[in-house]
């Protein structure tokens, strides 16, 4: 590492400096608006008029609110744990098995949600549970937490399939010789070992899932709101503060998550 | 053979290990690559069997078959007679240390000791005391709480073999174990591991590529090269009566002449015309054809005055490497001759570069070598 900085340091570049700190900026800035604003005294969102907690409280005593973040808890949690295992299996498929057909299609599948444009995404799983709905007649969650488990899956399966590549082959062969079967192999070596990844990759597709308005916002049905998709139909009223403090609240886990799987990863 | 200590063949004993007809091929059509060519080995009880050779010959492959992490595109491998070809790795009760040891990093030393008798299902009572038993075997009691990441890798070379030898495996394999120590614990790794095969009684297969290793360890050694086993023997048969060159080349250090066959020398005897002189070989051959004689460096003696049957050469260099000396000389017919001589204080005189000497081969030590195996 030390060689190879001095042989091309980047941070040595002209203008490197003056890119990064515009680039910092222009990136959390808007954030620290929005965080300094939801201290605001009064209703106004553009003009300073002291600090107060008042509109946490508010946004605290408004069962709408609360009621919003709590149903993006619970997706967010099932659609989580639906899309890890699903992508845990996924990873363990195409790093433990022989190569086959189509190996590298399958790759492109799983990630298919990263690349696809989300609005596309969106729009088709609208038409389909349009046509579902019409057909069956149910309206309840159950749409929501297939959309989200969909789109979670490839942050769930990053993760997890770089863990399993970086994983000792050998150690699975040991526990064969010594009279574990591949479940048991699974159990006592596999999981272990792969216990990080399997964390990162669910801490990843919660957040992701916590995070989803475009999706949610078309797929919903009636009635169901979560925390983004109440503050997108708040703003398009009248907007106070209050939205400020719920966007506040909602960025607290996000960032919590996302530093703990940046954590998890550097111990390995 | 005249040599006195003689580890009987497989024939008289029962075997651990048997196989036949042994095919291992990767790829197919014209890419084809053959692993393991005919091989039919019979590894007997209690033996300590190395399979010896350059990398690439096979002897791994070998090792994975009989472990079963692999298995064979055609023929049998039987343990104790019955076929276990079909079987899955977790059914065979063999064991193996890795080279690399596959330790279980998340595990302490005496749960990767336990891990195998708990996949048994042995009671709980019975492993902790095979555990305590284990450590005490390899010399590991204190250690026992440890994280194997937190112990040397000698100490994780011990875990490894108590790992794969505490469910009492009936055959114990070897994947080169010694290869990432260092030389001095590896000399005393190599007695170590002699001691729990006797200590033990389980039949050890033992894969390497370091011949010393292989003679000093070894009750019988298979040399192998190119997917063949070329020729099965102990030590001092594979040392002493290597069956073609590439055995004679790749264990020890060897002289090899061109000669002719002149006459038969009584039983197994042949006169042999080589580098000038008429020398007697022993082995097989046929009057009148060409053939190869091995002449091992340390059994030659160097005379100053011509002598019936001895070999003249030119003496070109001489290295003095502390208990030997080796001495670099050129024969009649330009062939390089390497001969090696034990040092003490009151033989030891220098040679000149260009002087001249007749080396006497001693009794029975000239070997007629079959041909060579491609």
């Amino acid at each position: 590492m030390a060689t190879k900085a001095k042989a091309f340091d980047l941070k040595a570049q002209p203008g490197f400096s003056a890119i990064a700190r515009i680039a910092v900026v222009s990136l959390y800035l808007p954030i620290i608006i929005l965080v300094v604003f939801s201290f605001n005294a009064t209703s106004s969102l553009g003009v300073w008029g002291g600090f107060s907690f008042g509109w946490f409280v508010m946004a605290w005593h408004n069962d709408l609110i609360i009621n919003a973040a709590l149903f993006s808890l619970f997706l967010a949690t099932v659609a989580g744990v639906f899309a890890t295992i699903m992508a845990t299996m996924a990873a363990i498929a195409m790093t433990r098995s022989d190569a086959y057909r189509g190996q590298t299609i399958s790759y492109a599948l799983i990630n298919q949600p990263l690349i696809v444009p989300e609005i596309v995404t969106a729009i088709s799983l609208l038409i389909v549970f349009a046509a579902v709905k019409s057909a069956t007649g149910y309206s309840g969650t159950g749409y929501l937490v297939i959309a989200h488990t969909a789109f979670c899956i490839p942050f769930a399966y990053l993760p997890i399939r770089a863990r399993l590549e970086g994983m000792d082959l050998n150690l699975e062969t040991a526990a064969a010789d010594l009279y574990a079967d591949p479940w048991k192999t699974f159990v006592h070596v596999t999981l272990p070992r792969l216990g990080p990844g399997i964390v990162a990759g669910f801490m990843l597709a919660f957040v992701v899932s916590l995070d989803d308005v475009v999706i949610t916002d078309l797929v919903k049905s009636g009635g169901q709101e979560t925390l983004p998709t109440f503050m997108l139909g708040q703003i398009r009223r009248d907007m106070t503060p209050e939205v400020n403090a719920a966007a506040t609240m909602l960025l607290i886990p996000s960032i919590l998550l996302v530093t703990a799987v940046h954590l998890i990863n550097r111990k390995k | 053979m005249s040599i006195a200590t003689h580890v009987a063949p497989a024939a008289d004993r029962k075997s651990a290990i048997q196989t036949i007809g042994l095919q291992k091929s990767y790829g197919s059509g014209a890419a084809t690559f053959l692993a393991l060519d005919d091989v039919s080995i019979d590894i007997a009880e209690n033996e300590f069997f190395t399979l010896l050779g350059p990398s690439g010959c096979g002897k791994t492959t070998l090792l994975r078959l009989i472990a079963g992490f692999n298995f064979p595109t055609d023929g049998q491998i039987l343990l104790h007679g019955k076929d276990i070809a079909p079987l899955p790795p977790f059914k065979r009760p063999i064991n193996t240390v890795f080279q690399n040891y596959a330790l279980f990093a998340h595990m302490s030393v005496a749960e990767n000791i336990g891990f195998g008798m708990k996949m048994l299902g042995w009671p709980k009572e019975k492993i902790t005391a095979r555990v305590a038993e284990m450590l005490r075997l390899v010399r590991m009691e204190a250690l026992a709480e440890r994280r194997t990441s937190a112990i040397s890798g000698g100490q994780q070379q011990r875990v490894a073999l108590a790992r794969a030898l505490a469910p009492q495996p009936q055959v114990l394999l070897l994947d080169e174990p010694l290869s990432a120590l260092d030389y001095k614990l590896r000399k005393e790794m190599q007695v170590e591991l002699k001691r729990l095969q006797t200590e033990t009684g389980i039949t050890f297969v033992f894969v390497t590529h370091d011949q010393e290793e292989a003679l000093a360890m070894s009750d019988r050694i298979a040399v192998m090269s190119k997917g063949k086993v070329l020729q099965v023997g102990n030590p001092r048969e594979i040392y002493n009566a290597p069956v073609d060159r590439f055995v004679a080349d790749f264990i020890g250090e060897s002289n090899i002449l061109e000669g002719r066959v002149l006459d038969d020398a009584g039983p197994g005897a042949f006169q042999v015309y080589v580098a000038g002189t008429t020398i007697t070989a022993y082995g097989h051959a046929t009057r009148g054809s060409a053939i190869q004689v091995l002449i091992r460096p340390e059994h030659v003696d160097v005379l100053d005055i011509a002598t019936p049957n001895a070999l003249p050469a030119e003496v070109e260099n001489e290295v003095f490497v502390g208990s030997d000396t080796r001495l670099g000389l050129k024969l009649e017919n330009g062939a390089r001759f390497t001969v090696r001589l034990s040092n003490s204080p009151e033989l030891d005189r220098q040679r000149t570069a260009g002087g001249r000497v007749w080396l006497r081969i001693h009794d029975r030590c000239a070997r007629l070598l079959g041909a060579e195996h491609v």
